[in-house]
């Protein structure tokens, strides 16, 4: 009887959740010390409202640790940290970290997965982590044990998907994208229950036969015309919309197998979280033909235009143009260039549809173009700061020469009808620049040195910092207010990642993810510190 | 060391094979024997005849190497391991097979289902009746997880059945101080207050402690502020040979085999 009682009595206890659980409402409530998802905060304003470093000691930061990961050739994670642990990802793997000391608790590979492809980033919710695999798989992992609790596939690989994106945890559910859109796919954006995994609604980001925007394609693209979803979106608690960007259309090159302006491409949709329905559009580039992707983060902002307050979503797009739209309505407010180097449109009409320059389409022999396939901007994070009203932008002026082919589209296996290459010699560079958002004007602005290979973006600090990494293998901070130099690190590879900054025992720190491994800075502490 | 010498020796011989063009006729024949139950059932007959004497009834080994753990059998593909055993190891007191080629693959599949994941085993019990075993008087989930659910200090069990064979997960069940698995070191630690914690450790250095104490509690410490112990002895009871009956230990081990995250029909097993 006694060992029946003690059963039971250990019964009650695993089902009682005694370790901290991290509701709906820390994420509205982060980033502060943690980092609970990955644009920062559901605004994906990437602001931390830590106050620690500042200009005047970021020249104090110290590396504190590095963490290795197995194996890891080209790591693109966003961390999350929570509760002293840091999550980071790579391709089908989760490995969860000390944050103060950079040693593993544990490490999940999920079972048989041939695909490697790049993974951005875990979400967390509840006791749990959330990831894609590369397959295209929603993985729920035990947050303290690494054990997995649910797969759920959602995408196939033999329809033309992988899966690459951090997942969104909202209330009760997980909404996750799909990559593939350069190789002809059928675009969506989906959301999971957090419980169980199931597939709780489906948005198709590029229309059926017959539905809305099908007349916008030609029969030989639709429905494979891309719109992928493979960056994580923004979401307003007050309209309960999720704010998501999408991607190029298919053949990227070559336009004229999809005559007209190919919706949903290159556009911001709001989404119902509820039941998935799209409330409006909004396309930057119509009928694209430079790969010019709508996934540079969109940033939900509050702000006062001509006078009268609009809740507002801006976006420097990787078209050169930085659009300022209200996200109740999708209205076009306003936009001007965010780059120097632009040369296929002269501007934006009345309702921000772009005004074409000729000659400017991709030809057989190849046409110079600025922006770059890589684009004025692109999925590197962006940050605003309401300290300074500043909105920073790792921007990129270049141009590259676009060639495009006619050759008969086939969906599914790579095909893009060619592509766009730098100019010999001529690699152009990326700037940090700093928008004011309610009128587009460039405030400061710093230029990087490096070989134009990076994605590394940005976070800003309410201690008045600006943490970057650059082009040139560096970890770097920036005045916020003037953009001056203030500190550096060389991390010796490449970054394709953006900084995070998060706090523990009262310390701040700021951590960055380079090709392979995860780097940690704080201030330098005495001995006597300890 | 002279069964290192002979195992060694094998080695070496498996791989001087690789270009044997009766291994790529082959493809045909894997396909047609290996996971077969048939093949299997006929080959473990046959195995029983003529392999057991050297490498055990069960596959444990004695005289020759123990064909449930050897890893660099497991590592063979079908082909090898089949003209392994038909040709055997010359230099080596592994003979060659006095068999045709049909009940020469029929061994090969019951070989390689040894080492199979246990969840292509088809072991044998009642899964159901081990499930609530599992769930309750065996008391697995006071330290074991299937799918989020039960206890935090002991190794995940959601996908065992895909990652370990038969022999693993018995041997984890009825020989637990055998083997030690990375991130379950047993720990107690002594705060500076005096208050003891006893858990898992999941990492630690000279100078930091991951611990995950039974009630998932993540403890982070540095290890110079407080004291540590490792114990000798696993976490896990040693003495369910002794709590459970035959039939309870098969039973508990049919519903452990099947646990995979992915494979359909065991979805429900955890549920």
């Amino acid at each position: 009887m006694i060992s029946r009682l003690l059963l039971a009595a250990s019964a009650i206890l695993i089902t009682l959740p005694l370790a901290a659980q991290v509701r709906h409402e820390d994420i509205l409530a982060a980033p502060n010390e943690d980092w609970l998802t990955f644009t920062g905060d559901y605004a994906a304003n990437r602001h931390s409202p830590l106050k620690q470093i500042t200009p005047e000691n970021v020249g104090d930061l110290v590396p504190k640790w590095v963490y290795q990961v197995p194996g890891a050739t080209s790591l693109s994670t966003y961390p999350l940290v929570y509760d002293g642990v840091m999550y980071v990802t790579n391709a089908n793997e989760v490995h969860a970290l000390d944050a103060l000391s950079g040693r593993k608790i544990w490490a999940y590979t999920h079972p048989d997965v041939e695909l490697q492809r790049k993974n951005r980033g875990a979400a967390i919710l509840g006791d749990r982590i959330y990831f894609v695999t590369s397959d295209c798989r929603l993985v729920a992992l035990n947050r303290l044990t690494g054990g997995a609790i649910f797969e759920e596939p959602y995408a196939e690989v033999e329809n033309g998907y992988h899966c690459t994106v951090a997942p969104v945890a909202i209330k009760d559910r997980i909404i996750v994208g799909v990559s593939g859109g350069d190789s002809g796919i059928r675009g969506f954006l989906a959301a999971h229950s957090a419980e169980s995994g199931k597939q709780l609604w489906k948005l198709w980001t590029i229309p059926g036969a017959g539905e809305f925007g099908a007349d916008t394609w030609g029969p030989k693209t639709l429905p494979w015309g891309g719109a992928g979803t493979w960056m994580p979106g923004s979401y307003d608690p007050e309209l309960n919309w999720l704010i998501w960007p999408t991607g190029n259309p298919w053949p990227d090159f070559y336009g004229g197998d999809r005559p007209g302006d190919n919706l949903y491409t290159d556009s911001l949709i709001a989404v119902d979280l509820e039941t998935g329905e799209m409330q409006w559009y909004f396309q930057f580039t119509p009928h694209d033909v430079w790969d010019w992707d709508g996934q540079e983060p969109p940033l939900l902002l509050d702000l006062e235009i001509d006078g009268k307050e609009r809740k507002v979503v801006v976006q420097a797009n990787r078209n050169g143009f930085y659009y300022v739209l209200d996200r109740t309505t999708g209205e076009f407010l306003r936009g001007k260039p965010f780059v120097d180097k632009l040369t296929w449109a002269s501007g934006l009409d009345e309702n921000g549809r772009p005004i074409l320059i000729e000659g400017m389409a991709p030809s057989a022999e190849g046409t110079l173009v600025c922006p770059t396939v890589w684009g004025a901007a692109n999925w590197m994070a962006d940050s605003y700061s309401p300290v300074t009203g500043l909105h920073y932008v790792m921007t990129m002026e270049a141009c590259d020469i676009f060639t495009s082919s006619s050759e008969e589209p086939e969906p599914k296996i790579g095909f893009a009808g060619t592509g766009g290459e730098r100019q010999p010699r001529l690699d152009g560079q990326f700037v940090i620049r700093a928008i004011r958002p309610e009128t587009g004007k460039r405030v400061w602005e710093y230029g990087l040195t490096g070989p134009t290979r990076s994605w590394a973006g940005l976070v800003s600090t309410a201690g008045g910092v600006v943490f970057s990494g650059d082009d040139d293998h560096q970890l770097l901070a920036l005045d916020a207010k003037t953009g001056e130099y203030l500190w550096h690190f060389n991390l010796g590879q490449t970054i394709d990642a953006s900084p995070i900054t998060w706090a523990r025992d009262g310390n701040q720190y700021v951590t960055i993810v380079a090709r392979t491994a995860v780097f940690t800075f704080g201030l330098f502490e005495t001995t006597a510190d300890h | 060391m002279k069964f290192l010498g002979v195992l060694m020796l094998a080695v070496a011989s498996l791989s001087a094979q690789h270009a044997d063009p009766d291994i790529a006729a082959g493809e045909a024949a894997a396909n047609q024997f290996i996971s077969n139950p048939e093949a299997i059932e006929a080959g473990g007959e046959l195995y029983r005849l003529v392999c057991s004497g050297c490498h055990g009834v069960t596959g444990e080994g004695g005289r020759g190497p123990n064909l449930l753990t050897a890893r660099n059998i497991h590592r063979l593909g079908d082909q090898r391991l089949f003209a392994v055993i038909k040709k055997g190891i010359p230099g080596s007191d592994m003979p060659p097979s006095p068999f045709e080629d049909e009940k020469v693959w029929q061994i090969t599949a019951f070989v390689r289902n040894l080492s199979a994941p246990a969840l292509r085993q088809n072991v044998a019990g009642d899964p159901e009746a081990g499930k609530a075993l599992f769930y309750g008087k065996a008391g697995c989930t006071n330290c074991h997880m299937i799918r989020g659910s039960g206890g935090f200090i002991g190794p995940d069990f959601t996908n065992l059945g895909a990652n370990q064979n038969y022999a693993q997960i018995r041997e984890g069940l009825l020989d637990v101080n055998k083997r030690f698995t990375m991130g379950f070191d047993p720990v107690v630690v002594t705060l500076a207050d005096g208050k003891r914690i006893e858990g898992v450790a999941k990492n630690y250095s000279n100078y930091r402690l991951q611990l995950l104490d039974r009630d998932g509690r993540l403890h982070l410490l540095d290890r110079a502020k407080v004291g540590l112990e490792f114990k000798d002895e696993s976490l896990m009871p040693a003495d369910y040979a002794d709590r459970l009956s035959e039939d309870e230990i098969q039973n508990l081990l049919a519903f452990l085999s099947r646990q995979s995250l992915r494979a359909p029909g065991h979805q429900d097993d955890s549920e």
